[in-house]
This record gives structure tokens, C-alpha cells and sequence, in this order.
């Protein structure tokens, strides 16, 4: 059986398509300004990367905050949803998924069975999500993808009060004009950050195992600063951007089994 | 009246061009909403009852306008409120017209901004902004308002609203169950009640009052035969009971109360057909927390029954829609005495009003709620409260901690009075409704 799933993100598409409920391929790209039109392009290819095509799909589920844009879908199931599946499949013993995408943080706690039971999203402000630490790494002159590696060299914390991108960025500048160092403020940006997905999956009750997923989970910074705040292990996937999209393909499983 | 010259101790000055401008406009917006959610309404219930014409016509306030328009010509006074502590009795035995004038309009809201911040309660910032351009005609037509000092926001707007009309504010005690309480609020009461009195010139005298009391109780028991008929299989959507018990606020209370009777009549034959409004496995909701006013801040309860998957909303705990009438005036003896003190125990100790307290806590709401969930079989809570709602986000916590007792899943869902954030919402109900349908079936 052919399953796919697709994980309309807001800054990007991605495709997992599963055989007999094991990855053989998965997909991603922008999705720009014809999310439409991206994702056909990702399917398709994920698809031609392991000799198939549309017609071997038995059943296609999409998700993410864009789910109504796929080209193609049998089923939807909600981000929350996918996050609690993809979380438990992964993780057997994962009772708390967090995902931390580009513009949203949310928290899923969730049964054996990868059943969602109840859940958080953060408070439409892009603090606690990827997009910050995109502005922050903009304003301190660094690459995205050092931002974790740096922050881990700081020799203490210095506090921001990150409740929303602008403000947060108008505090790294009061960081820079004392002279903090580069690691210091990356620090506190990650330590900022997990504060506000933290304070938010306390709401929910911290269940062990959490697992991690989402683009953010790839960043060693937020990682570290997560474990600290949450004081519990935070596992986190090997591709933990696509979890959306493989909760969405096992749930295509599961509803082609029912039918 | 004040004059228009007089200094203003809050309102700013705007030229009656931008205000007659900016009238126009949202007007337009508001008539266009109203259809529109009514078109909704229809669509989601295509065999909606019949009975339902009559609401309708009611929820587009140019009608009502009109009678209450044609009814101060002929010399009777109007009187507004914000809260559900003002004695409607009181005002109907003086023979004048209660009408509840809190603003569910989003796009005001954005005016009331120029008078105070944006952390305000945006119910409060809807109503300075309608007042500044004369868009309620409940408002308009009030001689005088009723303000119970309930939360921060609903004390301070009826200062602010001092600007244009009297004001009398009624002194609510946060502790309801003590005799000290009582005695404060029964001497509120009676002052109020002098207020009306001089307003109108009208005495209130023990026959009126035992005659308004029993208007409100015959339309007390249409309200309970309503909602009695949301337990058990669907036969009314959420959105079409939520809209009936509303325009409580405005309509002719006799009339109304006919109507609703009129309504039940064919609620009951439905369901004695087994005629339901949606399918009877739909999930059963019930939503808690901040006031939603219509016609604009209707969102919720639209999203919630056009969701994919569908939610039923089955009962409610707001003050714009169940609290409005749920407890009826309960007399032992018709003189004056015994039916004023009737009536202030009936406002105080019935009310469900997060800005109580208790040793125990606020325990009449959340007793209130609990029998709710056990009685109508709800499903699932969601807890909706707009932005600067203290007193509704601060309970959220009790609640979440009681109903998980119960296992009953509740969501906390955080608004304002815009319609951006529609989709943003649409994704958080969808997700809880697909949680709550996943317990049955996945």
C-alpha cells in the first residue's frame, strides 16, 4: 500500500510518502507565493525518486495551515493531529509532542496509540517560533545555521524579554550596544524563546517522553535551551521538519485500512 | 442631557463629517454582516424551522428601531444597560423599554482605540467607538444607563459613556453568598429604582411590578423550554438559539416570548418526527467565557457548526445568550417588599458572573458548568475569551482543572474583535473538533 501525505507549511511544502507504513521518500521546497503549484512539484518528484506516480497513491491526507491549497488530497487531519501520530510512530513512548515550524509553536499531548488528547498552540505572535530566530541571526550579522553552534559557547545567560519579534529585536540591539558577546545573545534568543514554548506545554502538563519536530528542532540552540527550561530529555528526529507531512501519511494508512 | 459643548471628560471631538463618513461605512458593513450570517445559518441548516423568519427580521435592528423610535414619541423612556444586573422589572413597571446596548461590532472597535489603549476589553473599545459615531440605535434612543460595577472594563465605560447620557451606577458586591452582600445590593436596587421613577415620572407601583414580573417569568420559562430542547439529538443549531435567546436584549419581551413558545411548538414536533438539524452523532459543544455580540463577533459559533469536521453547539455559559434568562424571579408574597428583595436575590445570587468570588472560589459558575457537561451530555468546552478579558482568562484555569476531572476536553481560544484571525481560528476548532471526533473514532 501507497500512502502519501502532505504538510502545507507556511513558509514550506513537504511530501512523505510511505510504503506499507515505512518512509520511501520524502520531498520539500518553498512555498512561495503558488503553494499550489509547489507542492504538485515536490509530490511529484518524491514520487519519480522511487519509480511512481499519482496512480500507485492509495490515498493522499494533507495537513498544515495551508491544507485546503494541495493539489491532490483524499483526507485532511489537523496539524495537531499529525504531530501526535508522527510523534508516537517515531518515539513509541512520546506522550508530548512540540512542534515548532516557522511562524507557530504548538504543544500535542498524546495516547499510545498517537491519538491526540488535548493541545496548545502559541499566541499568534511568531516569538516562540522559527521566524525569530531568522530576525535574530538577520540582526546579530550570523547565518542561520550558526546560530545554534554559537549559542552553545556562551558562558552565561543573558535575559531578553522576547514577547514578540520586534520587541526582541529591539533588546538584542540593547544586548549589542552593552557589548555582549555573539554567543551570549544567541543564547539568550534560544533561552527566550524556550521560555514561551515552554511556559505553554506546562500548560498542558510536560508527559515524558517529548519529542521535538518541526523545522526548529534541526537548531542545537533551541534544543539546548528546551531541555534546560522543560528539565526533561527533548528527543528529537532525524528529519524533524517532515513529521507533519509522515502524521498525514500514516493517517492515510490508517483510513485506507478502514475502508 | 448634556450639550454638545460641554467639555468631554473622555470623548475626543470629531467633525460630524468623519462621523456621518465613518457611519456610512461600517453601517453598510454591518447590514451586509447580518445578512450574511444569516445566509449562513440557512445554508448550515437548510430545513431551518420556520419559526426562525421571526428572529431573523428581529436580528436586522432596523426594525426594532423603529418601534422603540415610534414608542418614545409617544412619551415612553428608553433605558439601556451593559450588564445583566440591571432590573429589567423595575424599567417595565415604570413602562419604559429595557434594550442591552453592548457593541459586537468588530470595526468600532478600531475607533474606541483613539479613546483608550489596546489592552482594553474589546467589547468596551466597540461601544465608546459606536458611541462616537451614533452607530447603535439601542444606544442612541436610551434616555439614561444602567452600569453594574462588574469588571474593571464595564465600570470604566460607564464613565465613559457619562460623556453623553446619565448614568446610574449600581454597586455590585464580588461576594454574593452573605447577608452584608444582600442588603448592599437590595439597597441598589431600590435606589435604581427611584432613578427610573424620576426618569419617567411614573411610580412603580405593586401592580405593575407584580405584572412585569410575570412577563419576565413567562418569558423565563419559553427561554428553559429552548434550551431544554438543545438536550438530546439536535434539533435546533447552536447559532439559531444562540440568535433567539439574543435578541431578548432588544425585542418586545411579550412578543419574544410568544415567538420562542412558538417556536418550542415546532422544536417539539421535529423531534417527535426525528427531524434534526444536523446528524445526531455530531459532536455536542459548548462554548464558556466572554460575551459575543452580534452581528460581527458571531465568529465562533459560525466556525464551530460549519467546521470540518461539524460541532453542535448544544449549550453555553454567556451572558449574551444562556445567563440572559435562565433563572426566573421567584416571589413568595406580591408586595412591594417581598418583590424587590425577590428581584435583587434573583440578579445577584443567580448570576454565573466570573467577577464573583467566594472562599470556595467562584463555585456557581463552575457548578453551573459541571451540571451543564453531566446534563447536556457535552462532548466538548471551548473556552473562548477576547483580549483584556481578566476575569474570564483568569478562571479558565478552575475550569480547565475541573473538567479534566471529568475528562472533558476544553480549549482555551483567545480573540479580539477582528475578522483576520478567522483562519487562524478555523485551525484551532477544526483540530479540537477532529480531537473530540477522534475519541469516537479514528
Amino acid at each position: 500500500m501507497i500512502t502519501a501525505g502532505i504538510d502545507m507549511g507556511t513558509q514550506s511544502v513537504k511530501a512523505v510518502i510511505l510504503k506499507d507504513s515505512e518512509v520511501i521518500s520524502r520531498g520539500k521546497s518553498f512555498s512561495g507565493f503558488e503553494p499550489t503549484k509547489a507542492a504538485e512539484q515536490v509530490v511529484g518528484e518524491a514520487l519519480k525518486k522511487v519509480n511512481l506516480s499519482l496512480s500507485n497513491v492509495n490515498h493522499i491526507t494533507t495537513t498544515g495551515s495551508g491544507m485546503d491549497m494541495a493539489p491532490y488530497f483524499n483526507s485532511t487531519i489537523s496539524m495537531m493531529g499529525a504531530d501526535a501520530k508522527a510523534g508516537v510512530y517515531l518515539f513509541p513512548k512520546a506522550r508530548t509532542v512540540i512542534d515548532v515550524g516557522a511562524e507557530e509553536a504548538r504543544a500535542v499531548k498524546c495516547d499510545d496509540n498517537g491519538i491526540m488528547i488535548d493541545f496548545v498552540v502559541n499566541e499568534r505572535c511568531a516569538a516562540g517560533a522559527g521566524a525569530f530566530i531568522e530576525a535574530m541571526a538577520r540582526a546579530l550579522e550570523v547565518k542561520l545555521e550558526e546560530m545554534g553552534p554559537l549559542s552553545l559557547k556562551a558562558e552565561r545567560a543573558s535575559p531578553i524579554n522576547a514577547t514578540c519579534v520586534i520587541f526582541g529585536e529591539s533588546d538584542v540591539v540593547t544586548l549589542i550596544h552593552r557589548q555582549e558577546s555573539k554567543p551570549e545573545i544567541a543564547r539568550a534568543i534560544f533561552d527566550a524563546m524556550a521560555e514561551r514554548v515552554s511556559s505553554m506545554v506546562y500548560r498542558l502538563g510536560v508527559n515524558p517522553d517529548v519529542v521535538l519536530v518541526g523545522g526548529v528542532a534541526k537548531d542545537v540552540g533551541f534544543v539546548a535551551s528546551l531541555k534546560r527550561k522543560l528539565g526533561v530529555d527533548v528527543l528529537t528526529p532525524e528529519f524533524p521538519e517532515y513529521a507533519g507531512a509522515l502524521g498525514a501519511a500514516l493517517i492515510a494508512v490508517n483510513r485506507v485500512k478502514k475502508m | 442631557m448634556k450639550s454638545q459643548s460641554e467639555e468631554k471628560k473622555y470623548m475626543p471631538v470629531i467633525s460630524q463629517k468623519e462621523i456621518d463618513e465613518l457611519r456610512n461605512v461600517i453601517k453598510a458593513t454591518s447590514q451586509r454582516i447580518i445578512a450574511e450570517n444569516i445566509e449562513r445559518m440557512k445554508k448550515t441548516d437548510t430545513n431551518r424551522p420556520k419559526a426562525m423568519q421571526y428572529f431573523d427580521e428581529i436580528a436586522n435592528f432596523g426594525t426594532r428601531e423603529k418601534e422603540i423610535r415610534a414608542a418614545k414619541e409617544s412619551g415612553k423612556k428608553v433605558i439601556g444597560y451593559m450588564c445583566l444586573f440591571a432590573p429589567i422589572e423595575l424599567i417595565l413597571a415604570a413602562d419604559a423599554i429595557p434594550v442591552r446596548v453592548n457593541s459586537g461590532w468588530y470595526d468600532t472597535s478600531k475607533l474606541g482605540d483613539r479613546v483608550v489603549p489596546v489592552e482594553v476589553c474589546p467589547m468596551v473599545r466597540s461601544t465608546i467607538g459606536a458611541k462616537m459615531i451614533g452607530l447603535s440605535p439601542y444606544l442612541e434612543l436610551s434616555d439614561a444607563l444602567i452600569s453594574a460595577l462588574t469588571c474593571d472594563g464595564m465600570t470604566k465605560l460607564g464613565e465613559i459613556l457619562s460623556d453623553y447620557k446619565p448614568v446610574w451606577a449600581m454597586v455590585l458586591p464580588r461576594v454574593k453568598d452573605s447577608a452584608r452582600s444582600l442588603r448592599l445590593w437590595n439597597e441598589e436596587i431600590k435606589a435604581v429604582k427611584r432613578q427610573i421613577e424620576a426618569l419617567t415620572g411614573n411610580k412603580i407601583r405593586q401592580k405593575q411590578l407584580k405584572y412585569a414580573i410575570e412577563l419576565t417569568q413567562k418569558a423565563t420559562k419559553a427561554f428553559r423550554r429552548l434550551q431544554e430542547l438543545r438536550n438530546g439529538s439536535p434539533v435546533i443549531m447552536g447559532r439559531d438559539a444562540m440568535l433567539v435567546n439574543q435578541t431578548y436584549m432588544w425585542d418586545d419581551i411579550q412578543r419574544w416570548t410568544e415567538k420562542t413558545e412558538a417556536l418550542c411548538d415546532e422544536l417539539e414536533k421535529r423531534a417527535r418526527q426525528k427531524i434534526w438539524a444536523c446528524p445526531p452523532d455530531t459532536p455536542r459543544v459548548m462554548v464558556t467565557g466572554t460575551p459575543m455580540i452580534w452581528p460581527d463577533n458571531w465568529k465562533l459559533p459560525t466556525l464551530i457548526e460549519e467546521a470540518n469536521p461539524q460541532g453542535v453547539l448544544v449549550a453555553d455559559e454567556l451572558c449574551s445568550s444562556e445567563r440572559l434568562l435562565y433563572d426566573p424571579v421567584g416571589v413568595d408574597e406580591w408586595t412591594m417588599n417581598d418583590m424587590l428583595k425577590a428581584i435583587g436575590e434573583r440578579y445577584l445570587m443567580a448570576s454565573t458572573c466570573s467577577c464573583f468570588t467566594s472562599e470556595d472560589g467562584n463555585e456557581d459558575r463552575i457548578n453551573w458548568l459541571l451540571n451543564k457537561v453531566k446534563e447536556w451530555d457535552i462532548q466538548g468546552v471551548i473556552y473562548y475569551v477576547v483580549r483584556g478579558c481578566m476575569l474570564y482568562a483568569i478562571e479558565y484555569t478552575r475550569v480547565k482543572k475541573v473538567l479534566d476531572r471529568l475528562n472533558i476536553p476544553v480549549y482555551y481560544l483567545d480573540t479580539e474583535y477582528t475578522r483576520e484571525d478567522v483562519g487562524q481560528m478555523k485551525t484551532r476548532v477544526e483540530a479540537f473538533l477532529e480531537m473530540l471526533t477522534a475519541r469516537i473514532d479514528i
